[in-house]
């Protein structure tokens, strides 16, 4: 939940101005808004990459400010815009492994849980490969990968279809889909009406760092924004 | 009304900072090191460096600069001794006057370097180009100047992709989140050389080194306010210096 939110990145020029949302995990929110809106300053404060000059960030119960980056990245996946800022193990199968191996996981739950997820992305062929050699949407589905391996309840993603052709597009569609049906919450910032169009259950809009529409597709969801598109 | 760091040329504050720095590396006295930071910290705001920034990070090292100090002190066993075990010493005075002497050194050399920071990497590389500093070493600088704070954005971008993995590097043991920042490195430098190579495909398609004698739009002209700064420098330089030897140094 933001609350009454005000963040500015130099003093003078406020990006977020006392903004106020709640998000619900039923819904498939998407973030829109011209470009410098603040729609990624929105998502990472979201996070709690950013901490709220004024208001607060309520994650799951908790305030942002008070607890730490790790413990939020248990309850919320971030995907940056640029995907390469969240690769950085030696190998692919070792960046999907190594937070399991650090959060203690027995060896061959690891493997299973990798296995099933180099599956799901199409990331199989590659598990040995250097991630950064990857082509843009093969790092888009390792970085997404490696925060859905997590399992969190919510996921923030910023910009997912940049640089995907159709067919990768789709492939993202399916995966989202599937995770919508899980029960995960998402809010995706993006510029793609086209994808927006097909998923979002809910539409924010924003402008001078402030919320200008907020609009719901009336599905039967229990969220409790009144405006229904 | 002009500015004083917007009076002097960049080659007269690169002087400045040259000079201060040398007189830290040459000096070891504790009280003419404390007089060189004192200095370099006014001259850092008359020329409104961005000190305050400095001095947030520095709140951030404060930990790293007291180990310096113990560490630094735990290898110096002459002087009096202040924890021993047996016949084993640990701490001795003259060890702490080391370990503040490096810390000191090190202030003094990054506060007097943010005076740089007053100037825009192109007017740093003119002046040294007007120094006769062949072009691609000062293409070179100009490029660090640029490249180290993106650097620094990356480090912390992926230490909070770490976090973000659920990782809460605060509760995990030492050995562990040493090798948790073993992945730091990676990234860092595959990306670094990556955009290596896409600058120098971008210099040579912009016809970087075609023509010999380069010409510049904007060029430097020193004034009589710089050369009396120089003529004030050095002698700051030579007076500092001179009195520490003559004192037996």
């Amino acid at each position: 939940m933001i609350d009454h939110v005000s963040f500015a990145y130099k003093k003078q020029h406020p990006i977020i101005n006392n903004m106020s949302i709640e998000l619900f995990s039923e819904d498939f929110t998407a973030i829109v808004g011209a470009n410098g809106t603040g729609k990624t300053t929105l998502g990472k404060l979201m996070t709690g990459i950013l901490k709220p000059e004024k208001g607060s960030v309520i994650i799951d119960g908790l305030d942002s400010s008070k607890i730490s980056l790790g413990a939020i990245g248990k309850k919320a996946g971030y995907l940056f815009q640029n995907p390469e800022r969240q690769i950085f193990a030696p190998n692919v199968y070792e960046e999907l492994s190594f937070p399991l191996e650090v959060k203690g996981m027995k060896k061959e739950e690891i493997e299973r849980k990798v296995n099933e997820s180099l599956t799901i992305f199409q990331l199989t062929h590659l598990s040995k490969v250097f991630p950064f050699t990857l082509s843009q949407g093969e790092k888009q589905r390792l970085a997404l990968a490696a925060i859905l391996i997590n399992e969190p309840k919510f996921l923030i993603l910023d910009e997912p279809t940049t640089g995907l052709d159709i067919e990768r597009k789709n492939t993202l569609s399916t995966i989202l889909g599937r995770l919508k049906e899980k029960g995960i919450g998402i809010v995706m910032i993006s510029h793609d009406g086209a994808f927006i169009g097909k998923h979002a259950t809910r539409i924010i809009e924003l402008a001078g760092g402030e919320v200008i529409g907020d609009n719901k597709k009336c599905l039967g969801s229990k969220s409790k924004t009144d405006h229904c598109a | 009304m002009e500015t004083i760091k917007n009076v002097l040329d960049p080659r007269v504050k690169l002087i400045i900072v040259l000079s201060l720095s040398t007189t830290a590396v040459f000096i070891k006295d504790v009280y003419y090191l404390g007089g060189i930071l004192l200095i370099s910290i006014m001259i850092s705001i008359l020329f409104n460096s961005p000190l305050l920034s400095l001095i947030n990070k520095f709140k951030r090292m404060l930990w790293l600069i007291v180990s310096l100090i113990f560490i630094q002190s735990i290898f110096i066993a002459d002087g009096t001794s202040i924890i021993a075990l047996g016949d084993i010493t640990f701490l001795t005075i003259q060890g702490i006057i080391k370990g503040l002497q490096l810390v000191l050194r090190m202030l003094i050399i990054i506060i007097s370097a943010s005076i740089m920071g007053t100037n825009t990497s192109r007017e740093i590389v003119q002046g040294l180009v007007q120094w006769r500093i062949p072009y691609e070493i000062a293409f070179m600088v100009s490029i660090a100047i640029r490249f180290l704070p993106m650097l620094t954005d990356e480090i912390r971008d992926v230490v909070i992709a770490i976090q973000l993995r659920g990782i809460e590097l605060e509760k995990i043991p030492l050995r562990k989140r040493i090798k948790i920042y073993s992945y730091v490195l990676m990234p860092i430098v595959a990306n670094t050389m990556v955009k290596a190579r896409k600058l120098s495909t971008a210099m040579e398609m912009r016809g970087f080194g075609v023509n010999e004698n380069r010409t510049s739009y904007h060029t430097l002209q020193m004034r009589r306010i710089d050369y009396a700064v120089i003529v004030i420098t050095i002698l700051g330089l030579t007076t500092i210096l001179g009195q520490y030897y003559l004192q037996g140094g």
